[in-house]
């Protein structure tokens, strides 16, 4: 008896009476999640239509618009080199969203294409796996963030690999988890004698189970990957001016504080409001899914 | 209260007359203390750590700071770059420009009370310019021939070829006068110098009190003088607003503007010859074609560059090392590549880069230099020239000389007293940082002519052609040159900043209470 994807997928939300609709639902009764998905929404829709918001280039400079303090002509003030702080406030967000969406994308499905044949095939395969992963793990993540950028050289594709190579093998161990958890159960074993291949049962049989969990997982990785991209940049070692990255707009904007305090203020709290708006979303999607509570 | 027992009370009326006394002991301890701190005073000085204390190998300002106080120099450059007498109080030059004697101050004593001789200034001087030290200053001192004491206090300079800026070499940060044949030189720290050192905690301070037996009449003015180290100007800027320092130097523009509002804090603003060198290497692609260099001169908008890094403070630049400081020797009359965008794009698509240019400025964090970068950037983007910057930390950028091998970089050059050396260390064929690859046999001749001619008149004639070949065709860009900017606490007096903050006179410095 062949079941797809989808319908194993659909079986477990409506265990969990847990269908898309209802599941948003159910998001959104809560306030501090409801608050949390508007503003990663609206961080989205600011990151989409960023181009035809901002209302100049990230790096146009005028001279004589220099240090200013915000205004309606320009929101959020000017940088000491006449750049528009609204602009690139705007503009940084496709980019610190699109790095670490992107970073985090790619540790999720390393993570649990690891997580699943490590957990799954187990043995000697996952000793060293696992072994591997902790000691990557025992490393703080800005050390581990250094030395990769310090190797490869400050770059966004280094940030991406940074991203990588440190949330890979926390996924991992979240996914082995839910792996250990479900892989002794009749419909693994029921596959497994109607002679399915381990991909095949990894991927069709045990990652549905592994999905509200993953999904948790992924709005948890989301946010600390924007907080490791923006301190990357911050600390001068991530992505390279004059990109508008909040990281680097801070970075830039201390030295002069005491007369631009506008434009160490927006980046940082952009930071700031994205980063809070991602962890309440992260919160309502465990309610939601019921992750922890047992 | 009731007391128990006149035993008690006794006690009790005896311990309020121990605290009162104790408190007036205390208190007129402190007037006396504090009376005699102001009678000559105690600066302090707000620098970042030194590394090095042996004067061969220092670089930085706080270290040129820590030496300059210690130790003497045979002669010294005053804040107008002229070089004034300090061990040596006159000296003489034969016709032949080739034999300068210099005659030292009597009564000059190391801090160990042994008398200074002209065998201590030949020691230091041949322990500088020993080609198999690796000391930096053995290729500045390979002109001198010999050096000879021909008198206890009479010292002879020979020299191989004239050299107009002799005097200048012998006032290099590094020329300071050791005691011969010291051999912990970064430890015992015998100078002749005007302050003697008290203690010295690494990474924190060191502590310096006023040499009594100064050769100087009356100097140093101060009782003490105080070297506080500091990583962060934001901290020194507090310091200094308290009370806790009375100096800080080199600090940025935007603190400097900040402390011009508060009352009780001097700011000063000293012009200097630091600049940073925008260079393409002229021995490989796209720099080896002039055009490339000429298109990229005439893209820049030199006045938007001062206006936004450096907020319009400081000298505009020549494209020349060579500034308004040296005032007998800058020539400002030489028209420099105007803005023409069209001009710059014409001379790409002749250098067959008519598709655009891409390129990769190294730049080190220091300074303004990545907003110097940033703006660079933005100009050239609009000729089709797309560069994309590399921040690297000062380390990496100057580690390993990696600096001088950067297609595209930017780097930073310190002010000096006199405009030959730039020439020397980085424009001739042989320079030894020459970073930009330049190479040029007419340049290199009149380089020659200005750092051995006597005359007056060659030597500005000389200039003003270095000055012309480099607008014309040198791959350098110079904006501008950097303002040094420091505050002091009102109650400093006399304190004149340098523009190479380490050599400034602490001896005329006095404080008063205000």
């Amino acid at each position: 008896m062949d079941t797809s994807l989808s319908e194993r997928l659909d079986a477990v939300l409506r265990e969990a009476d847990l269908h898309p609709p209802s599941a948003l639902r159910k998001l959104l009764g809560y306030p501090s999640s409801a608050i949390g998905a508007f503003i990663v929404t609206l961080f989205l829709l600011i990151a989409i239509l960023g181009t035809f918001l901002a209302p100049f280039e990230s790096n146009e400079q005028i001279a004589a618009d220099a240090l200013q303090a915000p205004s309606s002509v320009h929101p959020f003030g000017t940088d000491n080199l006449g750049r528009d702080v609204f602009s690139r406030v705007i503009l940084g967000a496709r980019d610190i969203l699109l790095l670490a969406g992107l970073g985090t994308l790619l540790s999720v499905i390393c993570g649990t294409t690891i997580g699943l044949f490590s957990g799954y095939v187990g043995k000697w395969l996952d000793e060293i796996v696992m072994r591997i992963f902790d000691s990557l793990l025992s490393i703080p993540a800005l050390l581990l963030a250094l030395l990769v950028l310090g190797t490869f050289g400050p770059s966004r594709n280094g940030v991406l690999l940074v991203l990588l190579v440190i949330y890979t093998p926390i996924v991992a161990r979240v996914v082995r988890s839910v792996v250990l958890d479900v892989k002794g159960k009749a419909f693994v074993d029921a596959a497994r004698m109607r002679g399915e291949t381990i991909p095949w049962i990894l991927f069709r049989e045990i990652l549905p189970n592994a999905i509200p969990t993953l999904v948790v997982e992924a709005a948890m990785r989301f946010s600390y990957s924007i907080f490791l991209v923006s301190s990357l940049g911050f600390l001068g070692v991530g992505v390279q001016p004059p990109s508008p990255d909040w990281g680097v707009m801070v970075k830039e904007a201390r030295i002069y504080a005491t007369q631009t305090p506008w434009a160490l203020f927006y980046p940082a709290s952009a930071i700031a409001v994205v980063v809070i708006g991602v962890n309440l979303l992260a919160d309502g999607l465990k309610r939601v899914f019921r992750i922890g509570d047992h | 209260m009731e007391y128990r027992n006149k035993s008690q009370r006794k006690w009790f009326v005896s311990l309020i007359y121990q605290i009162l006394l104790i408190s007036v002991i205390g208190v007129t301890t402190g007037c006396t203390s504090n009376d005699q701190t102001s009678s000559r005073g105690v600066l302090r000085v707000a620098a970042e750590a030194i590394v090095q204390t042996d004067p061969a190998f220092i670089s930085s300002d706080s270290e040129v700071m820590v030496v300059n106080a210690v130790y003497d120099y045979l002669v010294d450059v005053d804040e107008s770059n002229q070089i004034q007498p300090r061990l040596a109080t006159r000296w003489e030059v034969e016709e032949n420009g080739l034999t300068h004697t210099f005659f030292l101050a009597e009564g000059v004593r190391f801090h160990d009370g042994t008398p200074l001789t002209a065998e201590d200034v030949v020691w230091s001087f041949d322990r500088l310019r020993n080609p198999d030290s690796g000391l930096p200053t053995a290729d500045l001192y390979s002109n001198i021939l010999k050096i000879e004491a021909t008198g206890t206090l009479e010292v002879t300079f020979t020299l191989r070829k004239t050299n107009p800026f002799f005097l200048y070499d012998l006032s290099d940060n590094h020329a300071l006068i050791l005691k011969a044949g010291t051999d912990e030189f970064g430890s015992t720290f015998n100078g002749t110098g005007p302050f003697k050192v008290k203690t010295y905690s690494p990474e924190d301070r060191i502590e310096l009190v006023a040499n009594d037996d100064y050769f100087l009449e009356d100097l140093p003015k101060l009782e003490a003088l105080e070297i506080i180290f500091f990583t962060d100007e934001a901290a020194e800027a507090n310091a200094l607003r308290t009370g806790q320092v009375d100096i800080i130097t080199q600090i940025s523009t935007a603190l400097f503007k900040n402390l011009q509002l508060e009352s009780s804090i001097i700011t000063l603003n000293v012009a200097t010859n630091a600049f940073p060198v925008v260079r393409i290497r002229a021995d490989q692609p796209p720099g080896d074609d002039p055009r490339v260099v000429q298109a990229i001169k005439h893209a820049i908008n030199r006045n938007e560059i001062l206006a936004l890094v450096q907020q319009g403070l400081g000298a505009m630049g020549h494209d020349t090392p060579i500034g308004p400081q040296y005032s007998d020797l800058y020539v400002d009359d030489l028209p420099l590549p105007e803005l023409d965008l069209e001009k710059a794009r014409q001379l790409l698509d002749l250098a067959a880069y008519a598709d655009g240019l891409d390129l990769t400025l190294r730049v080190p964090e220091a300074q303004n230099f990545p907003d110097l970068a940033v703006v660079l950037k933005e100009q050239l983007s609009k000729v089709g020239i797309n560069v994309e910057i590399s921040v690297e930390p000062e380390s990496v950028y100057y580690g390993e000389d990696g600096w001088l091998e950067a297609t595209f970089g930017i780097t930073g050059w310190g002010s000096r007293p006199y405009p030959q050396f730039y020439l020397d260390v980085m424009l001739t064929c042989d320079a030894k940082w020459n970073e930009s690859h330049f190479c040029d046999e007419e340049f290199d001749n009149w380089v020659s002519i200005a750092g051995s001619t006597l005359d007056e008149e060659e030597r500005v004639q000389a200039y003003r052609e270095i000055q012309r070949i480099l607008i014309e065709r040198g791959p350098i860009i110079v904006p501008f040159f950097f303002p040094q900017f420091g505050a002091v606490h009102e109650r400093v007096e006399n304190f004149q900043m340098k523009a190479f903050v380490g050599r400034s006179d602490f001896r005329p410095v006095s404080i008063t209470e205000k």
